[in-house]
């Protein structure tokens, strides 16, 4: 019995312990894509997102003293792991960040029962905007129909786009539907014809039918949300069918460097929008080159760190270490809980002088969250491919709040009314 | 809506018949490269009743291991040798390790044996190649990129160079292939196995190198068919799922059937480009390629359960 008394201590010793060695960390999984068709997309973001929260660690002891475990779970970009993934860490994080719309629409009902934040960074369902509905979404700083918005308005300073028409091309996935509902009414405001073309799964990199349609529908312009082996598809599509690159515009996943690269200067005048930039001298890239990449840490290379897509995973890292930080000021603990993070996300502040203070002035367009805005609508720059790297062509956009807040409320209380009983706060008051 | 379908598409083919032309030329060049996938599934389905699984992910790994070689310096066409031993190599593993310990098993068996091969391959390639988007070597090859235009009728077809360059060299491979079974003696081994491995066995055919032999075919086969498709769009995994579209190609074709694999490939890549085109983006908003062609072989399986080609089974009791 005394043997027995001795090893149950031991135990809850051990336990306690345990416990207090798991809790000295900030566990902020990452639902990760280094593999499968979308890999080529996902591996510089996912490594631009690893090496910030690696320099975090290692020139900062973490965020406010408590190292960040940055664990990914490969998900494939498969919504069905990417679900097995979230179940897996849900336990433990603060945080899910899904890395697919239609992983983050997986999950959505899910987060707000478990109550742990979803953050997708310029993805996922945009009326997860309305944060009095979505109380555990963010998609800051930009949402997709900020980016259909941006697109037209950026067409629209070209001319009018009445009697225009255009075509959308588009993955045949959640990803690739979503800007749908904001394109018909901007469609029928504006008055263009908007014909939408799906790209299935297996036709990424087999696009003829697709681009035979373009040729057959004589579109101005097209619009392009592509993902993964799609958009160097399309792009060889256009090069090859003689569309004028200067009238093809893609989202912000459609603007990856080594796509390009595939085409080199036959792509040169293709358009991407974005609200990420990358700025080779930044501060932030000295910090990681000294304390990740010269430490041996990063699993990146030295083409890949120049390129949009690398540099957009360290402003993704960015934010989500800023909602940390604003929650462990807000709570006075370094150690924060899920519930914690969704108040430093709702009240995020990113300045042109914070910008400088993490030496990432120019990357990201400055914005701010509130309990009842999640996405910030930072706008975003127009990206020009110049037949070798991409190059800013704008000045910042926003996207019409005018058009998208109504339809945001009216999708996101279709959304709470198709989910019912879905909690939505009225007084948007977060502690509640 | 009667109009739409039984009218309205035949006056558009009339109307523009360099759009047609295109059309054609584009279902031929996908079809040529269907039937090029279908083909190794047929090699070594006739030789083992192996159903090869791993035949999307041998494309993609000889197509990176090409790339490779290139990127660590090696010449294009020297990089072209080593793959081929690459893929030889891997031949000899796969009999030796995979199929040799499993002969006599149930087909099935071997089946899920391929599932692990494919999920051995897609895991070794990833760490070896990683899983970035690479740029094929076409100019290096001296495969011209440029495009062919035309102007027939008054229209315009474009025929990229690298397309007509891939239709030739898939035409050559079939006819070598054709040749090879048909003429030499390790080809009529094959077919010897493939209609009868018992008896096969019983005239002194070696089981293990004919095995090897068909592995390493389908891995050149692979590698042809990686640089095809490479070199429209890059090297990537994703290039994985473009051997799905070769099952319907040989439920048309018939598993056994070179010729089936061929013209099962032409078929399905023209009839389901010209589907899309006139009635799939018109009627049904587009994408019909996605499904089209496993209705076609459903269609035809109801018919014909064997394929078009394939050997009809008769088994008495």
């Amino acid at each position: 019995m005394k043997h027995f008394t001795r090893l149950a201590a031991a135990a809850v010793v051990g336990a306690v312990m345990g416990t207090a060695a798991v809790a000295q960390e900030l566990y902020a999984p990452n639902l990760s894509y280094r593999t499968g068709p979308f890999a080529a997309t996902g591996i510089p973001l996912m490594n631009g997102q690893r090496d910030y929260m690696l320099m975090l660690n290692a020139r900062d002891g973490g965020i406010g003293g408590v190292p960040v475990n940055f664990e990914e779970c490969e998900t494939g970009y498969s919504t069905e792991k990417g679900v097995e993934c979230y179940e897996k860490t849900k336990g433990r994080a603060i945080v899910t960040q899904p890395w697919s719309t239609g992983i983050t629409l997986q999950v959505l009902p899910k987060t707000n029962v478990d109550e742990i934040p979803i953050l997708a960074p310029g993805y996922g369902f945009s009326p997860m905007a309305d944060g009095k509905v979505f109380q555990w979404a963010f998609n800051t700083p930009a949402s997709y129909w900020d980016a259909a918005s941006m697109i037209v308005q950026y067409l629209e300073a070209e001319g009018s786009l009445e009697g225009k028409k255009i075509a959308f091309l588009h993955l045949d996935h959640p990803y690739g539907k979503e800007p749908l509902p904001l394109l018909e009414k901007l469609s029928a405001d504006k008055g263009f014809e908007m014909v939408p073309i799906p790209v299935g799964l297996k036709e990424m990199q087999n696009q003829s039918a697709q681009w035979l349609q373009i040729r057959r529908e004589r579109p101005d312009y097209v619009v392009m949300w592509g993902w993964g082996a799609m958009n160097a598809g399309a792009i060889t599509e256009a090069v090859k069918t003689k569309f004028p690159m200067e009238n093809f515009i893609g989202v912000w996943w459609a603007g990856h460097d080594a796509d390009l690269k595939i085409v080199g200067a036959d792509g040169a005048g293709y358009k991407s929008i974005s609200w990420s930039y990358p700025v080779l001298d930044a501060p932030v890239l000295a910090d990681i080159k000294q304390h990740v990449v010269d430490a041996g840490d990063s699993m990146s290379n030295p083409e890949e760190m120049e390129g949009v897509f690398y540099n957009r995973g360290l402003v993704i890292s960015m934010i989500l270490a800023e909602g940390i930080k604003a929650a462990q000021e807000h709570t006075g603990n370094a150690e924060i809980t899920a519930a914690d993070l969704r108040w430093g996300l709702e009240n995020l502040n990113i300045t042109e002088e914070r910008l400088a203070e993490l030496g990432m002035t120019g990357m990201v367009p400055p914005f701010q969250t509130t309990c009842a805005n999640h996405t910030g609508h930072s706008g975003g720059w127009m990206l020009e491919w110049d037949g070798e790297k991409f190059v800013k062509v704008s000045d910042l956009l926003m996207a019409d709040a005018e058009v998208i807040q109504p339809l945001e409320a009216e999708k996101a209380a279709e959304y709470a009314e198709a989910n019912a009983p879905w909690a939505v706060s009225e007084t948007c008051d977060a502690e509640s | 809506m009667l109009n739409d379908i039984f009218i309205k598409p035949f006056v558009d083919m009339v109307e523009a018949p360099d759009f047609l032309l295109q059309v054609l030329w584009e279902g031929l060049v996908s079809g040529i490269l269907y039937a090029l996938i279908a083909l190794g599934f047929v090699l070594i389905f006739r030789s083992s009743r192996i159903f090869n699984f791993a035949q999307g992910i041998m494309v993609v790994f000889a197509a990176l291991t090409l790339v490779g070689l290139h990127e660590m310096g090696v010449p294009a066409w020297i990089s072209v040798g080593l793959t081929l031993a690459v893929m030889f190599v891997l031949a000899v593993t796969i009999e030796r390790v995979v199929l040799r310990p499993l002969v006599g098993q149930p087909d099935i068996i071997l089946f899920m044996a391929t599932i692990g091969i494919t999920l051995f391959l897609i895991g070794f390639g990833e760490i070896i190649f990683g899983g970035e988007n690479k740029v094929m070597i076409t100019e290096e090859l001296g495969i011209p990129t440029d495009s062919v235009v035309l102007e027939p009728w008054g229209g315009l077809l474009i025929l990229e160079q690298k397309d007509i360059t891939a239709v030739v060299v898939a035409a050559l491979l079939v006819g070598a292939l054709l040749l090879f079974l048909n003429k030499t003696r390790m080809g009529r081994a094959i077919r010897a196995l493939g209609d009868d491995h018992q008896a096969a066995l019983s005239v002194g055919i070696s089981l293990q190198t004919i095995w090897v032999l068909v592995w390493f075919i389908a891995g050149i086969i692979a590698l042809v068919t990686g640089i095809a498709w490479g070199a429209r769009a890059g090297v990537s995994f994703a290039l994985e799922v473009i051997a799905y579209k070769a099952l319907p190609v040989l439920m048309l074709g018939g598993l056994e059937s070179i010729t089936g694999a061929i013209i099962g490939g032409l078929m399905i890549g023209i009839l389901e480009k010209v589907f899309e085109i006139y009635w799939g983006q018109p009627l049904l908003g587009g994408n019909t390629e996605t499904w089209f062609a496993f209705v076609l072989a459903l269609i035809v399986l109801l018919f014909r359960p064997q394929g078009l080609f394939g050997e009809k089974i008769i088994e008495r009791v």
